[in-house]
C-alpha cells in the first residue's frame, strides 16, 4: 500500500512539473514579453528596465529555476492589465464558477449513473434506447449551440428565464442545466458499457448458479466492480470543476473563471492564462490522485502494490 | 493500457463477421457526410455571393418561407451578408480543419506509438509520460493557453487542433505494435533483413490500420467541436474568415431579431458530428468491436 501511494504521488508530482515545463516552455518560445507587453517604439531602456524587472537578461536556465521557486512560493505574477497579483484576480472568480459546476455535477452524478445502470439491467429495452439516445445527444451538441437553443426557448420566446447574468438564482438554472446534460450524457453511456461488461464475467453467473437473487447480484457483485471505470470519468469530472465551464461561461455572460480566461486569452494578460492552467492541472492532480487511492479501495487488487488500472 | 490483446479478439470476430444489412440510420448519416464533403469541395461554385459581400438593402432579412425571398436562401445578417454563402464557406473551412488535424494527430500518435514499441525502455517511460499528461488535463485549457502565448494564425491553429487526440493513436499503435512485433510475420521480415521503418509501414501499418481509422472517426467529431467552441468564444477562426463555430459567436448577438443567423450553422455542426459519431460506432462494431 505504501508503496503505491508513493508511486502514485511521484506521478502526481511529476505532472505539476510537467504543466510548469509546458507554461514556462510556451512563454518563452511565445517571444520577448518585454516586446509585446511595451510597444516597440518604446525606448531602449524602457525595455532593459522591463527585462531587469522579470528577470528576463538572465540564463535561460537560471530563469527556470527562479520560475519554479517564485510558483512554489504562492508568487504567480502580477496581471499586465490589471496590475493586481493575478491569483488573486483568478481566486476571486473561483466562487461564482463552483456555484454552477457544483450542482451540474451533482445533476451529472444523479442522472447519468442512474439512467447507465438502468439502461444496462434492461438492455435493447425502450428505456435504453432512450437513455442512449439522449447520452449521444449529450456527446455530439455542442454546449454553446445547446445553451443558445434554451435561450431562445425559455427566455426569448416563453419569457420564463433570464438570459444571462447572475442576479437570482434563476440565472442558474440554464447554465447549470447545459452544463449538466452532456455530462450526464457521457457518464449514462460509461457507466452502462461498464455494467454491460461486468455483467457479461463468470463470477456473475457462478453468482446466479449458486442461487444468489438477482438483485443482490447486482448490488453486491455488479455494481461494485462497474464502479471502478466510472469512478474515473467522475474524477475527471471533479477535476475539471474549476475550468469546466468555459464555453457555457461565455454564453450565458457569467463572471466566472472561464469567462475570466477567455477574456484574459484575448488580451494575451499571460500571468492570468498562466496562473488559471496550473490551479486547473493542481485541481486535475489532486483529483486523479483522490481517484487512484479510490481504486485502492474499491479494487483490493491494487493495494497488493501491482501498478496499472485506468 | 489493455490494448495489447486487442487483435486477437478483433481478428476472431471478423471471420465469424455476417454479412448482415447496414442500418438505415447509417446509410442518413453517410449521405449527409457526403454531402457535407461534396459542399465543401464545391463550395466556390455553390455560393451565390461572397462572404464578405454586403447588400445593405436587405439586412437581417429571414430566410425564405419565413418572410424572406429566394435570392437570399437562409436569410441575411446585420450587414446583409447571405446566411448561405457564409455557411457553404464556413462548412469547408471547418472540414479543412478538423481534417487537417485528425490527420495530423493519428501520424504523431502513431510515430510515437510506434517509437515506444519499437525502442521499449526510457523512450517508451518518455511517450507514456506524454500521453498520461495530455489525457490528465483538459485540452481546452491548454489550447487557450497556447493561443494566448503565440497569438492566432490559421496554420499554428490547425496545428494546435492536431495535438488533440493523438495520445489516443499513440497508445492503441504502440499496444498494437507490440502484439505484432510478437507474432511471426514480423519476426519473419526482421529475419530477411528488412529494416525497422520498413517493418513497421510496410508490415505493421497496413495490419493495425482498421483499428486506426476508426479510433480517426471517431475523434473526428470531437475536433469538430473544439474549433467550433474555441472559433465560437472568438479565439479560433478569425474574421473576415469564417466558420460554423465563428457564424454561431456572431449569430449570437442576434440571437432575438435574426435567431436563423445561428440556427443554421449550428444544424449543420449537430447533424455533422453526429452522423460521424454514428458511422463511427458502427465501423467500430463492425471492424473492432474490442475497441471502446
Amino acid at each position: 500500500m505504501l508503496r503505491y501511494l508513493a508511486l502514485r504521488l511521484a506521478r502526481a508530482a511529476l505532472t505539476i512539473v510537467l504543466v510548469v515545463t509546458f507554461a514556462f516552455v510556451v512563454l518563452r518560445l511565445s517571444g520577448d514579453p518585454a516586446l509585446i507587453i511595451m510597444s516597440p517604439e518604446a525606448p531602449e531602456e524602457a525595455i532593459q528596465a522591463f527585462r531587469h524587472a522579470w528577470g528576463l537578461d538572465q540564463p535561460i536556465w537560471i530563469q527556470y529555476i527562479d520560475y519554479f521557486t517564485a510558483i512554489a512560493q504562492g508568487d504567480l505574477g502580477v496581471s499586465f492589465r490589471d496590475g493586481r497579483p493575478a491569483l488573486q484576480l483568478v481566486a476571486e472568480r473561483i466562487p461564482a464558477t463552483l456555484i454552477l459546476t457544483i450542482p451540474a455535477l451533482l445533476l451529472k452524478i444523479c442522472v447519468g449513473i442512474p439512467a447507465g445502470i438502468h439502461a444496462a439491467l434492461h438492455r435493447n429495452s425502450t428505456t435504453d434506447r432512450l437513455v442512449m439516445a439522449a447520452a449521444v445527444a449529450g456527446f455530439t451538441v455542442p454546449s454553446f449551440v445547446l445553451g443558445l437553443l434554451l435561450v431562445l426557448l425559455f427566455a426569448v420566446q416563453l419569457g420564463w428565464l433570464p438570459s444571462g447574468g447572475q442576479e437570482s438564482w434563476r440565472s442558474m438554472i440554464l447554465p447549470v442545466i447545459t452544463l449538466g446534460f452532456g455530462g450526464a450524457g457521457v457518464l449514462a453511456r460509461f457507466t452502462r458499457s461498464a455494467m454491460l461488461e461486468v455483467l457479461g464475467q463468470p463470477y456473475i453467473r457462478t453468482a446466479l448458479a449458486k442461487g444468489v437473487p438477482w438483485h443482490r447480484v447486482v448490488r453486491g457483485h455488479a455494481l461494485p466492480n462497474a464502479a471502478i471505470p466510472t469512478v474515473t470519468v467522475v474524477g475527471f469530472m471533479v477535476g475539471s470543476l474549476i475550468a469546466g465551464a468555459v464555453v457555457v461561461e461565455s454564453v450565458f455572460s457569467w463572471p466566472g473563471v472561464g469567462r475570466l480566461l477567455v477574456v484574459s486569452v484575448s488580451n494575451r494578460d499571460l500571468a492570468v492564462v498562466q496562473c488559471i492552467l496550473l490551479l486547473v492541472a493542481s485541481t486535475m492532480v489532486v483529483s486523479n490522485l483522490i481517484v487512484d487511492l479510490l481504486y485502492g479501495v474499491l479494487d483490493p487488487r491494487l493495494r497488493a502494490g501491482a501498478s496499472g488500472g485506468h | 493500457m489493455s490494448v495489447t490483446t486487442a487483435p486477437v479478439a478483433g481478428s476472431i470476430g471478423a471471420t465469424r463477421r455476417k454479412r448482415t444489412k447496414v442500418p438505415v440510420l447509417v446509410i442518413v448519416a453517410l449521405t449527409w457526410i457526403l454531402g457535407i464533403i461534396l459542399v465543401a469541395l464545391l463550395a466556390d461554385y455553390l455560393r451565390p455571393y461572397g462572404i464578405t459581400t454586403l447588400d445593405l438593402r436587405s439586412r437581417l432579412q429571414p430566410p425564405a418561407g419565413f418572410g424572406g425571398t429566394v435570392r437570399h436562401l437562409f436569410g441575411t445578417d446585420e450587414l446583409g451578408r447571405d446566411v448561405t454563402s457564409r455557411l457553404v464557406v464556413s462548412i469547408r473551412i471547418s472540414l479543412m480543419i478538423a481534417i487537417g488535424a485528425t490527420v495530423i494527430a493519428a501520424v504523431f500518435g502513431t510515430t510515437m506509438g510506434f517509437l515506444a514499441a519499437h525502442f521499449r525502455g526510457w523512450v517508451e517511460q518518455f511517450v507514456l509520460m506524454l500521453i498520461d499528461f495530455q489525457a490528465s488535463m483538459p485540452f481546452l485549457i491548454l489550447a487557450l493557453s497556447v493561443l494566448a502565448f503565440f497569438g492566432n494564425a490559421l496554420g499554428l491553429f490547425v496545428v494546435l487542433m492536431g495535438l488533440y487526440g493523438w495520445e489516443r493513436h499513440a497508445r492503441i499503435s504502440r499496444g498494437l505494435a507490440i502484439a505484432a512485433n510478437a507474432q511471426g510475420y514480423a519476426a519473419a521480415v526482421r529475419q530477411l533483413g528488412a529494416k525497422p521503418l520498413r517493418i513497421y509501414l510496410g508490415h505493421v501499418l497496413p495490419n493495425i490500420a482498421s483499428t486506426l481509422i476508426v479510433s480517426a472517426t471517431l475523434s473526428f467529431p470531437e475536433v469538430v467541436l473544439l474549433e467550433s467552441g474555441l472559433s465560437f468564444l472568438g479565439l479560433g477562426v478569425q474574421p473576415p474568415m469564417t466558420s460554423l463555430g465563428n457564424m454561431v459567436g456572431y449569430g449570437r448577438e442576434y440571437l432575438t431579431r435574426a435567431p436563423w443567423i445561428l440556427l443554421a450553422p449550428s444544424t449543420v455542426i449537430v447533424l455533422t458530428t453526429l452522423s460521424v459519431s454514428l458511422v463511427g460506432d458502427w465501423l467500430r462494431d463492425r471492424l473492432d468491436p474490442t475497441l471502446s
